[in-house]
């Protein structure tokens, strides 16, 4: 072999962002590939898979894997990370690969999203007088249903007191708003004391997936807020 | 902070909603969401495959049950998770989505529960558009949905309706909601 050809590779632990976080998380790696083997995204992006990833990291390559698409084409589904026999936390190094990531730099809108619900208090950017009224409305609806009636019923806001407090999945309100109905309908016929919150009721945290742990933080701080501000028993989160 | 599976089934262990077992004559099967079954394990230490199926057979005759995935704790991902249903990678969520397809076709069943928003929206709106669910696949249905199309109840009485229309009133005055006549 030409001596040029031969390359030391030296891995500086001191400065990697991702290996870092928790020693663990990739210098243990065998390589034994069960990850990849059991992993659907294997293939979908050339070049890459989560072995290969947990070895550039290792190798210090960690800025190649931050910039690929890797990260975001793995949906964080923690089925390498549940059968490693390494203990790698590899679904948690990934969604660390992706809060590296510049925030102009992340894919689709759930960056967007996660800054429009810091602004206005959920995902979509509905505002609260829209949001009233729409529950309003369909309340009504729901109550005279000619099929299944549901005589007395009314969507609680901003009740005090109540048993229950539901967040919402934005693109009810925005896109699919007479599947709110499954869950009222079912606490009507439990009876059920419940509320939502006529601000910050966004159930869909995507800093979750966006990596941004401080947007994350400050939406479920919000969800907390408003249940101790109406003195509710319990939260729902139905996600 | 209780779970949706939690809650259903609080209701229907208590008595507080009743089931029309009757409604459904398909065969169906039960899809775990990553959230709520490995993640949720690995977090905390406990999950809702279980449960997650338990309410889906107080719904349907159990013997229309067919299974997706005995080891549900290693069942595969919609291919939407992680926020890729909103993401630009639509091949990839299709090339992923296709080993989820093959899992239903495989069970043969007619009827997809699925107790998360964004598996429902992967697996009733794209898998069936871009890969192969099969002949026997109808729908996809929520979890909470499916409970919802089942309930069996009785209208309030008049006491109740008064006390709910009252209340209505009074936070459409605070709120100052104005809708137009009812008809």
């Amino acid at each position: 072999m030409p001596e040029e050809a031969v390359k030391e590779i030296k891995v500086d632990r001191k400065h990697r962002k991702i290996g870092n976080i928790a020693p663990e998380l990739a210098d243990r790696c065998y390589t034994c590939g069960t990850c990849a083997g059991g992993c659907p995204a294997t293939g979908l992006v050339p070049g890459w898979d989560p072995r290969k990833a947990i070895r550039a990291i290792v190798l210090g390559m960690e800025q190649e894997v931050i910039d690929s698409k890797w990260p975001w084409v793995c949906t964080l589904c923690g089925r390498c990370q549940y059968q490693c026999p390494m203990g790698i936390q590899l679904m948690r190094t990934f969604r660390a690969c992706r809060t590296a990531r510049e925030r102009d730099k992340v894919p689709g809108p759930i960056h967007k999203g996660t800054m429009m619900n810091l602004q206005r208090g959920n995902n979509l950017g509905i505002p609260r007088d829209d949001f009233l009224f729409l529950l309003a409305e369909l309340g009504v609806e729901m109550e005279n249903d000619e099929e299944q009636p549901t005589p007395g019923f009314y969507v609680p806001v901003d009740k005090e007191g109540a048993n229950i407090i539901v967040t919402i999945n934005s693109k009810e309100p925005f896109g699919e708003p007479d599947d709110m109905k499954f869950w009222w309908k079912i606490f009507y016929a439990a009876k059920e004391d419940w509320t939502v919150s006529s601000t910050n009721w966004e159930g869909v945290n995507w800093g979750l997936f966006s990596g941004d742990d401080e947007s994350m933080k400050e939406q479920v701080g919000r969800v907390i807020e408003n249940a101790r501000r109406l003195k509710a028993k319990t939260i729902l989160y139905p996600e | 902070m209780v779970s949706i599976f939690d809650l259903l089934a609080e209701y229907i262990k208590e008595g507080r909603i009743k089931l029309n077992t009757h409604k459904f004559h398909e065969t169906y099967t039960v899809h775990d969401p990553c959230n709520y079954v490995r993640k949720s394990q690995i977090s905390f230490g406990d999950n809702y495959g279980e449960l997650s199926r338990w309410v889906a057979q107080q719904c349907i005759d159990p013997s229309l049950y067919r299974e997706m995935c005995e080891d549900y704790m290693n069942n595969l991902c919609c291919g939407a998770g992680g926020g890729a249903w909103a993401m630009p990678y639509d091949k990839e969520r299709w090339a992923y989505g296709s080993m989820k397809a093959d899992q239903i076709k495989n069970t043969g069943a007619e009827i997809v529960i699925a107790p998360c928003h964004n598996c429902r929206d992967q697996i009733m709106k794209d898998l069936p558009k871009h890969c192969d669910m099969g002949t026997n696949y109808k729908e996809t249905l929520y979890l909470w949905e499916l409970v919802s199309l089942c309930l069996d109840f009785e209208p309030w009485n008049e006491a109740e309706i008064e006390a709910g229309h009252a209340a209505r009133d009074a936070q459409f005055e605070r709120d100052g909601v104005e809708l137009d006549e009812e008809e």
